[in-house]
């Protein structure tokens, strides 16, 4: 954390060698294009260069905080790349069809990690953490995406995280 | 709050999994604030997202590691925020930076009225929860009483039924020279039934109990010590657990504590009749 703060290349190395690879593995989940993913990366980076003096150690832990600014820069691209290229307003039908080919596509291109924690979730828990936590998705845009009530979404997270928990035994 | 309904909720993993939107965050992160409950139970979720990024974890190509480094610095050098060079032709990236100060006014005076919103909801739910907790209180003391007073009720409604009972004849006990005190037993010879009450007897002193007996053929037969509680709750109707079948009288006396197989110190008596 002191050497982060000097700012210093040891402290970007130790950075680097440390979260790189989770950093990117969610970007890639977020983002298939791997040269976007790269960007991506890269501009976590430098928000985790540029704002680790203003991380509040009493708000969180600090993986989780450089986790979530790697999702949320991932998905604010995805957002904006996404936005170009439809280029009109999503509605619910379109998000379900857009999803079942990402569930799709991710079926074939998850990694063997994935799979094998994953491999035991039923499909209805894995796919309100994909879309929430890979894609971005409100509550309430996922109850309308898979038409079921708010009130499930959130059960069903539950369940889903209570499942990795018994997972890793965390 | 129920705090065990709130974890079960589901909401605190639509947290860590980021799907709430901005209002849904704030409060949350206030609930964590208050309560240290949900403060653990989200620290327990939010491992479990690191084992599961940690699982997941892809490398980068290695050439990332310098590209990375360089852009830091040439950021350092500039102050300025560039995003990779790939990426500066992006348009919604470019358009931001160019946001007349018109619209920049507008969106700071939303994000002060927002964050000022926010504030004063937190701070009337903060007083309502206040109100609550006072209120609930309230009930509590409420129901405490009117639990005691159903008690007594209960008491005074068996000790008239006693006395209704005309098989049941009263002895009042007296100490030779007071008549505040009483000790009185209420039995029914026929089904060898008796209940006693106390009446502004003192409590015993230290190590010391009082002790019932009856005397049947001149001898004391002992009933038992009495609780200190009983003499505390003044007029409490209790049944004695013996069987008396018969009796000349009725006697306290003082003990040492747990009793006496003989009297030692009798403080009252009466006879029946």
């Amino acid at each position: 954390m002191l050497l982060l703060r000097q700012q210093s290349r040891q402290g970007f190395d130790y950075l680097y060698r440390q979260y790189s690879g989770a950093l990117y593995g969610i970007v890639c989940r977020v983002i298939t294009d791997e040269e976007t993913a790269r960007d991506v990366l890269q501009e976590v980076f430098v928000k985790i260069w540029n704002n680790i003096d203003k991380f509040d150690a009493a708000k969180g832990k600090l993986y989780t905080w450089m986790l979530n600014l790697a999702r949320n820069t991932a998905i604010d691209k995805l957002r904006s790349k996404g936005e170009k290229m439809q280029g009109k307003i999503q509605t619910g039908e379109d998000i379900v069809y857009k999803q079942e080919q990402e569930l799709r596509t991710e079926q074939k291109t998850d990694t063997i990690g994935l799979k094998a924690i994953v491999a035991e979730m039923q499909p209805e828990y894995k796919t309100i953490v994909e879309l929430a936590y890979f894609k971005g998705y409100t509550l309430d845009e996922i109850s309308k995406a898979l038409d079921i009530p708010l009130g499930t979404v959130k059960t069903r997270m539950r369940k889903a995280i209570s499942l990795l928990r018994q997972h890793y035994n965390t | 709050m129920d705090i065990k309904e709130y974890i079960e909720s589901g909401m605190l993993e639509a947290y860590a999994l980021g799907a709430l939107t901005e209002q849904e965050r704030a409060t949350v992160e206030a609930d964590i604030a208050m309560y240290p409950e949900l403060a653990a139970e989200l620290a327990a979720i939010e491992t479990t997202m690191h084992r599961l990024a940690d699982e997941q974890a892809v490398p980068p190509p290695a050439f990332m590691q310098e590209q990375i480094w360089n852009a830091l610095n040439s950021e350092a050098a500039t102050q300025a925020p560039p995003p990779a060079p790939k990426a500066i032709p992006l348009p919604p990236a470019d358009t931001k930076q160019r946001q007349p100060s018109w619209m920049r006014a507008a969106i700071w005076a939303a994000v002060v009225v927002s964050v000022l919103t926010n504030f004063m909801l937190l701070s009337q739910r903060n007083k309502s929860r206040e109100e609550q907790a006072v209120l609930a209180a309230k009930v509590d003391s409420m129901s405490a009483t009117q639990q005691e007073l159903t008690a007594m009720v209960g008491a005074y409604k068996k000790e008239m039924d006693m006395l209704a009972d005309p098989g049941m004849q009263t002895v009042v006990m007296r100490k030779e020279g007071d008549t505040k005190m009483a000790g009185m037993v209420y039995w029914s010879k026929d089904k060898g039934e008796a209940y006693l009450a106390l009446h502004n007897l003192p409590m015993p002193p230290q190590g010391k109990q009082y002790q019932l007996w009856v005397i049947q053929d001149g001898k004391p037969v002992d009933m038992g010590v009495i609780s200190n509680d009983m003499v505390t709750k003044d007029g409490m109707v209790q049944k004695i657990p013996m069987t008396v079948a018969s009796g000349q009288a009725f006697a306290i006396s003082i003990e040492n504590e747990g009793g006496n197989p003989t009297p030692t110190q009798v403080y009252m008596v009466g006879a029946t009749s």
